[in-house]
């Protein structure tokens, strides 16, 4: 009888803990995440022309010459920095092949540069921040590139 | 996952980055732990409490609908049945969600179920607060799955891990003259210390930017024409919460906390680091509450924070770039700081890939998991801590020739003998079964080579299985029936066989009489000499000869391929 008890008494304690912990917390905390903070709890999205074109987040697939390009060899593949370094050395293929001049490109690379640590780290670009602002800017040149 | 990279050795540096980092991230955790630790005293001896009001109803609830008599002590046997079978009873209720996930609600995706093996080896796995992961979970998991199953399991595992720790903590301090009862303890666990601190992260974790939604993964049109990203958004931030905050460590993705959606920027970075080392480091000095001494808590906290300062200090020697498999946004020296983090707390979460890193990292890596007390896991770290205490004792007796004591009990044969026990656990479960693995080949089906790299990825795997860590190199390629088995096997005993033992010593120690102390204190800066020198000399000595033919023969190797030409040229 003793076993009986405590087997009954486990599995509904093991219940409960589900019931609380894997159902009620997560689904009351997506609630609260929804009604307070919509934009992070949906994936911090981008808009552009009115519509979504994706996760400030995600490292988006830029292949054309027009855009910097993400790196895909890190451990997520879909890292959205590179380093300011790595981005001022893809300046001449932009500039080849938009016209925009190479002092032109470095400026906006150095407005939207962020640091690790402050001011003591290496110094980054977020790459959709990077291409979004030319694409506001060059219309003309980039029209025929976005969706 | 690719294969480990021989890298160059670079030049000696600590630069002002890593000291900052680190200096500002331990600061801050162990202030606010001292503090917190004042908080688990009292949830954990029953004081009174102003929140009283709030928790008692509910766990009176839970106590009654359970049928539970929270108040009555438990010797070790009873202690450990009732951790167990609960336990047990978790575990094959993740098990049914995790295969039967299709026929189940919130699978907007329409994922399939898991196989047997593979649901097999993660139920064991989280569950024993492990977190090996052998799938990814994005493209794996329904979101009851990573609810019900996953975060379900994080929790009870956590709390599991904290009572436990707490009842054998107990049990030496003395004062109750008992290990107490599982449920008063694990229930508490949940009501008082994790759900109320994982409400508060997940809602900062939100704010940071990691998505809380049910809303399904889209696929979005992005910026350049023709060109598509999935965007995963799934209830994260409450995982992540508990994951760190429960030294867990497994992640809603694959990549884990190198996901940007899981971890989005550097403050996140350190935020997370700061959680798994909360909980460890205030039970360190809750004991000391306990003992009603303060001096034996900070004994552990400097022995633990001693090692895991000397494996810093190792894994910052080699130069770091930030290269191949590290997140740009989080710098070089927080992926070092991470990855000795999560194994010194046994936690397992990455925040990049391990095969980025130089075998030194790798090498600090080994040392924090097969040492688990430094500090080590939720409620466990304190376990082995005490484990080594008995040991250094007993092995300083012997050499003065002294009767051992701690804490003015006398260490009797049994208690030595049963945390030998103890502390021969992790290195049966561990060397046989890597021998296993290459007896049979099993290296070649997870796509390994027979070399140093090889053999490095499979010590680790064990490694980490037995030290409930859940880090590794395998991944989704280790999800072979040899691998999901094995280590699903290793990851129980090593969980429960050491809390088993314990808890015997515990319990034992619990109402043994206590006399004004004679012999060695251990309230002082010598002894936590001591016992670190002890702990070094225990476990290096007893995995030595792995080590050499893993992450040691690779470091030479990439010695010789940096130098060696400078050498002969000369």
């Amino acid at each position: 009888m003793k076993g009986v008890k405590s087997l009954s008494t486990n599995v509904r304690l093991a219940l409960i803990s589900l019931l609380i912990c894997g159902l009620v917390f997560p689904i009351v905390m997506t609630g609260i995440g929804q009604v307070t903070l919509p934009w992070q709890s949906n994936g911090s999205q981008v808009y552009y022309d009115g519509k979504s074109i994706g996760s400030e987040l995600i490292a988006q697939n830029f292949t054309v010459p027009v855009f910097f390009h993400p790196r895909n060899d890190s451990a997520s593949g879909v890292d959205p920095d590179i380093t300011l370094k790595d981005a001022m050395s893809q300046v001449p293929r932009i500039h080849n092949a938009t016209g925009i001049s190479e002092s032109v490109l470095n400026a906006t690379l150095l407005k939207y540069r962020q640091y690790t640590l402050f001011f003591f780290g290496t110094p980054y670009v977020n790459v959709l921040e990077v291409n979004l602002y030319l694409v506001k800017t060059y219309p003309s040149i980039y029209s025929q590139y976005v969706q | 996952m690719g294969a480990l990279e021989v890298q160059p050795v670079g030049v000696i540096m600590l630069s002002i980055e890593d000291l900052f980092v680190v200096a500002v991230v331990w600061g801050v955790v162990i202030v606010f732990s001292w503090f917190f630790s004042k908080y688990l005293f009292t949830v954990f001896t029953g004081g009174k409490s102003r929140l009283d009001k709030f928790f008692k109803p509910i766990e009176n609830f839970i106590y009654t609908l359970s049928g539970i008599e929270s108040t009555k002590n438990m010797g070790w046997k009873e202690y450990f049945k009732a951790l167990f079978y609960l336990n047990v009873a978790q575990t094959v209720i993740a098990l049914f969600i995790l295969m039967f996930q299709a026929n189940l609600p919130l699978n907007p995706m329409h994922y399939q179920g898991m196989s047997w093996s593979l649901a097999f080896n993660t139920v064991l796995s989280f569950s024993s607060n492990t977190n090996l992961q052998h799938y990814n979970g994005e493209t794996t998991l329904s979101y009851l799955s990573q609810m019900s199953a996953i975060q379900f399991l994080q929790f009870t595992s956590a709390a599991t891990g904290l009572a436990a720790g707490v009842a054998i903590l107990r049990g030496f301090a003395g004062k109750a003259r008992t290990i107490g009862n599982f449920y008063f303890d694990y229930v508490r666990s949940l009501t008082r210390v994790l759900l109320p601190l994982t409400f508060i992260t997940t809602l900062v974790l939100i704010a940071l930017g990691i998505p809380q939604s049910l809303g399904g993964y889209t696929l979005i049109p992005t910026l350049q024409k023709d060109a598509y990203e999935i965007l995963y958004r799934g209830p994260i931030a409450s995982l992540v919460s508990i994951m760190q905050l429960g030294t867990n460590g497994g992640g809603y993705f694959g990549a884990n906390s190198a996901y940007p959606l899981q971890n989005p920027s550097q403050v996140t970075d350190f935020l997370e680091l700061g959680m798994m080392m909360f909980i460890p480091t205030a039970t360190l000095f809750m004991f000391g509450r306990m003992v009603g001494d303060n001096r034996e808590g900070r004994t552990l906290f400097l022995a633990a924070y001693a090692i895991y300062g000397i494996d810093l200090i190792i894994a910052f020697l080699p130069k770091v770039h930030t290269g191949r498999g590290l997140e740009v946004g989080y710098g070089g020296a927080a992926s070092v700081f991470w990855t000795v983090t999560t194994t010194a707390f046994t936690t397992g979460s990455v925040n990049a890939s391990l095969a980025a890193f130089n075998p030194v990292v790798i090498f600090t890596g080994f040392i924090g998991m097969l040492i688990q007390g430094a500090p080590g896991g939720e409620g466990i770290g304190a376990m082995y801590l005490i484990m080594y205490v008995i040991v250094t004792i007993f092995l300083v007796g012997l050499m003065a020739g002294r009767t051992p004591e701690y804490l003015g009990i006398k260490i009797e044969g049994r208690d030595v003998k049963l945390a030998v026990m103890a502390f021969l656990t992790h290195p049966i479960i561990i060397l046989v079964p890597t021998v296993l693995a290459f007896a049979i080949g099993a290296e070649k089906a997870a796509g390994l080579t027979t070399n140093s790299i090889g053999f490095t990825q499979i010590f680790y795997e064990f490694t980490s299985s037995a030290a409930n860590n859940g880090s590794d190199f395998l991944g989704a390629s280790g999800n072979t029936i040899f691998f999901n088995v094995t280590t699903g096997i290793v990851m129980w005993l090593g969980r429960y066989l050491p809390m088993l033992f314990m808890l015997a010593i515990a319990d034992s120690v619990a109402v043994r009489k206590r006399t004004p102390s004679q012999g060695l204190k251990t309230g002082n800066i010598s002894f936590v000499v001591i016992l670190v020198v002890s702990i070094f000399i225990l476990t290096v000595l007893t995995f030595f000869p792995f080590l050499v033919l893993g992450p040691i023969l690779q470091f030479l190797e990439g010695f010789k391929t940096s130098f060696g030409g400078v050498i002969f040229a000369l």
